[in-house]
């Protein structure tokens, strides 16, 4: 059983004028596998490091199983850690690197053993326990990296963008057996990345970063279905959301050239009236998926339609998507592979209001 | 037409290809000339009678052994040879432990001045030895080190110690610090990322530094002749230098044997360290 409690954390580098990390609130539970996520520089790493105790934390307090643990050092807070350059000690072998921590921690030569041996046998490096580091291809090394962690039976896992040195293909089947593991061990593990796909498969509550800022806390269902800002709706999801700025009138929306005319469902509407939108700007997003071109769903929502020229598209096999312009403002579409259309065709395409989200356009706020 | 082209840009790249091994050939052929012939002449003389009256090539016996006995039965040689080896064991010894350790705390921490020191290093490293000899002997009479093995190998120290801690820092600072904060977490302590995660990949810059602190005592002439006085006391390269210094009677012969025994301690201790002499240590443990 372990928690950890981050209340208040802020972050400032010596020589920094402004705040790396900035008001980190989180409450992890026991088992639970977090996700930060956000962009280069966001402050996901440097939170990460704090919580390992490799930098020290400026203001707030870190609390493991209810005692605070700021001035702790590394070695006794029990935390294990995996690096994004593996961080495998060269000049050892596999198991070596394995026994470390152990051999620190003073563990029998037995009981060692039998801990390497376990964790080999789970990660399938059995066969490579006797070789250097630099005999192994990039997935062992990273399983290696995953091994140390396991042996130590710590309590609390973190890994530092373990898999963005992955080829793509790799990269999945590691995020795969990273998921089981954790299904396996249930241990408590805060994961970091910058590759939306990962925190959305893997976590069961993502922290999206932006600028040393928390932006969201939330299931994947959550931070994706309502975003609370623009930036989170931009950054969760494959395409991007599409954003449009909308001017709400009667009921409709449309865009600066009136390219588009389109109604707004009954409930969103009650909403964003009461909340003074009328005849006000607004950011419109809508994701690619909730974007159609297929006939039955145009015929049924005539209010619903934006018409286009496709500039760009791209054949993924099971779908396509298809890049085009409204106005100034550029949106992608995610459709099935046989509404696939050459570049330069001009297509109509339905929106589903349903799945509209709205936001302020000052704030960025969401409003529905 | 076509294949005619064809197979005369084949052979004008078969004919610079062949100058180019010409010129590369051609040019170690020259170096190792350079290198190997004064060797060449002092290895021929050390076994040539005590006659011998000028560095000459000369391939005609008679050939003995009577240069090496008598170096150490009638001459100082043999106490020579001793002193140089205590003072060349020291020096290799302390200056590799200081510099070893200077250079991880240049590279691995954060203090006050370290900026500031190091422009120092390297700014006092610029003045030539010769340039301070006056400032040794005054320092050695004020210490009274004058005519003290352990003034010269205080000398010989503090002289590596700048130069070569910036390479130490160097060599150090190739070690990716995921290193030393994954075995943080594993649970080490400084002293234990030190000796067990960093050091094991420096040894090829320790072996370096090893062997360039233990020659240093066997080459240097200058300094020894400065600070040490006493006929018994003195070190090989200046010992040496006294078979020849009399013009009216130089023992080449003698010398030449002298200066072949050098070669020997200096040549074990190469072949030693030479498994150290490897480069890539640090491969395969960190990708980024």
């Amino acid at each position: 059983m372990v928690e950890l409690n981050l209340e208040h954390i802020y972050k400032k580098y010596d020589n920094a004028d402004d705040y790396s990390v900035t008001d980190f609130n989180l409450d992890i539970k026991d088992q639970e596998f977090i996700v930060f996520v956000g962009p280069s520089g966001c402050g996901k790493s440097t939170t990460l490091r704090m919580i390992a105790g490799l930098e020290d934390i400026t203001k707030g307090d870190l609390k493991i199983d209810g005692n605070v643990v700021n001035d702790e050092a590394p070695k006794d807070r029990d935390i294990a850690m995996v690096f994004q350059t593996y961080a495998l000690y060269p000049h050892m072998t596999v198991f070596d690197n394995m026994a470390f921590g152990l051999k620190l921690r003073k563990y029998s030569k037995d009981e060692i053993d039998k801990r390497v041996h376990h964790a080999a046998d789970i990660l399938g490096l059995e066969e490579y326990l006797e070789r250097k580091p630099a005999a192994l291809s990039g997935g062992q090394r990273q399983r290696v990296a995953l091994g140390r962690a396991i042996v130590r039976d710590a309590p609390i896992f973190l890994m530092d963008e373990p898999l963005s040195n992955l080829d793509a293909k790799l990269r999945v089947a590691m995020r795969a057996q990273i998921a089981k593991l954790h299904q396996d061990l249930k241990t408590t593990t805060i994961y970091v990345t910058h590759d939306q796909t990962e925190a959305m498969t893997m976590a069961d509550r993502i922290v999206v970063m932006k600028d040393g800022k928390v932006q969201q806390i939330g299931t994947p269902q959550e931070v994706y279905d309502q975003p609370t800002n623009v930036f989170v709706g931009g950054f969760i999801g494959a395409p991007a959301m599409n954003f449009f700025n909308v001017t709400l009138d009667q009921g409709y929306i449309y865009d600066e050239g009136k390219n588009f005319n389109l109604k707004v469902p009954e409930g969103c509407l009650k909403i964003l009236e009461s909340k003074g939108y009328e005849q006000k700007k607004l950011v419109f997003g809508i994701r690619p998926e909730d974007m159609h071109t297929e006939q039955a769903f145009i015929e049924t929502f005539p209010d619903s339609i934006v018409s286009a020229t496709v500039s760009v598209s791209e054949l993924l096999g099971a779908e396509s998507q298809l890049y085009s312009k409204v106005g100034e403002t550029e949106f992608v579409c995610k459709v099935d592979a046989r509404d696939f259309v050459q570049p330069g065709t001009k297509v109509t395409m339905g929106v589903d209001l349903n799945k509209a989200h709205f936001f302020d356009p000052e704030t960025e706020n969401s409003v529905y | 037409m076509a294949e005619k082209i064809h197979t005369k840009g084949k052979s004008s790249i078969k004919r610079s290809r062949f100058i180019k091994y010409f010129l590369t050939y051609l040019f170690m052929l020259l170096l190792s000339l350079v290198i190997i012939y004064p060797l060449l002449i002092t290895v021929m003389t050390a076994f040539k009678n005590s006659d011998v009256v000028a560095f000459t090539l000369s391939f005609q016996g008679p050939w003995t052994l009577k240069n090496f006995q008598d170096l150490f039965m009638t001459t100082l040689y043999g106490k020579w040879y001793w002193n140089t080896l205590v003072i060349s064991v020291a020096t290799m010894v302390i200056q590799v432990a200081v510099v070893t350790l200077a250079g991880y705390t240049y590279s691995r921490y954060s203090f006050a001045g370290k900026k500031w020191s190091l422009t120092f290093f390297l700014v006092v490293q610029m003045v030539p030895t010769m340039a301070a000899l006056t400032a040794f002997y005054v320092l050695g009479m004020l210490l009274n080190g004058l005519d003290h093995y352990w003034f010269l190998t205080l000398i010989y120290i503090g002289g590596g110690i700048p130069m070569n801690t910036w390479l130490m820092k160097g060599y150090f600072d190739t070690v990716p610090y995921d290193f030393d904060e994954s075995a943080k977490l594993d649970g080490a302590g400084n002293f234990t990322i030190f000796w067990k995660i960093v050091m094991p990949l420096v040894k090829p810059m320790i072996a370096v530094q090893a062997l360039w602190a233990f020659m240093g005592p066997f080459g240097d002439f200058m300094t020894a002749r400065y600070l040490l006085r006493e006929e018994s006391n003195l070190t090989v390269a200046v010992g040496l230098q006294q078979f020849i210094s009399d013009p009216k009677d130089q023992q080449v012969a003698l010398f030449a044997a002298g200066a072949i025994l050098i070669a020997l301690p200096i040549c074990a201790l190469f072949f030693y360290l030479q498994k150290y002499f490897v480069t890539g240590l640090t491969a395969g443990g960190a990708k980024g």
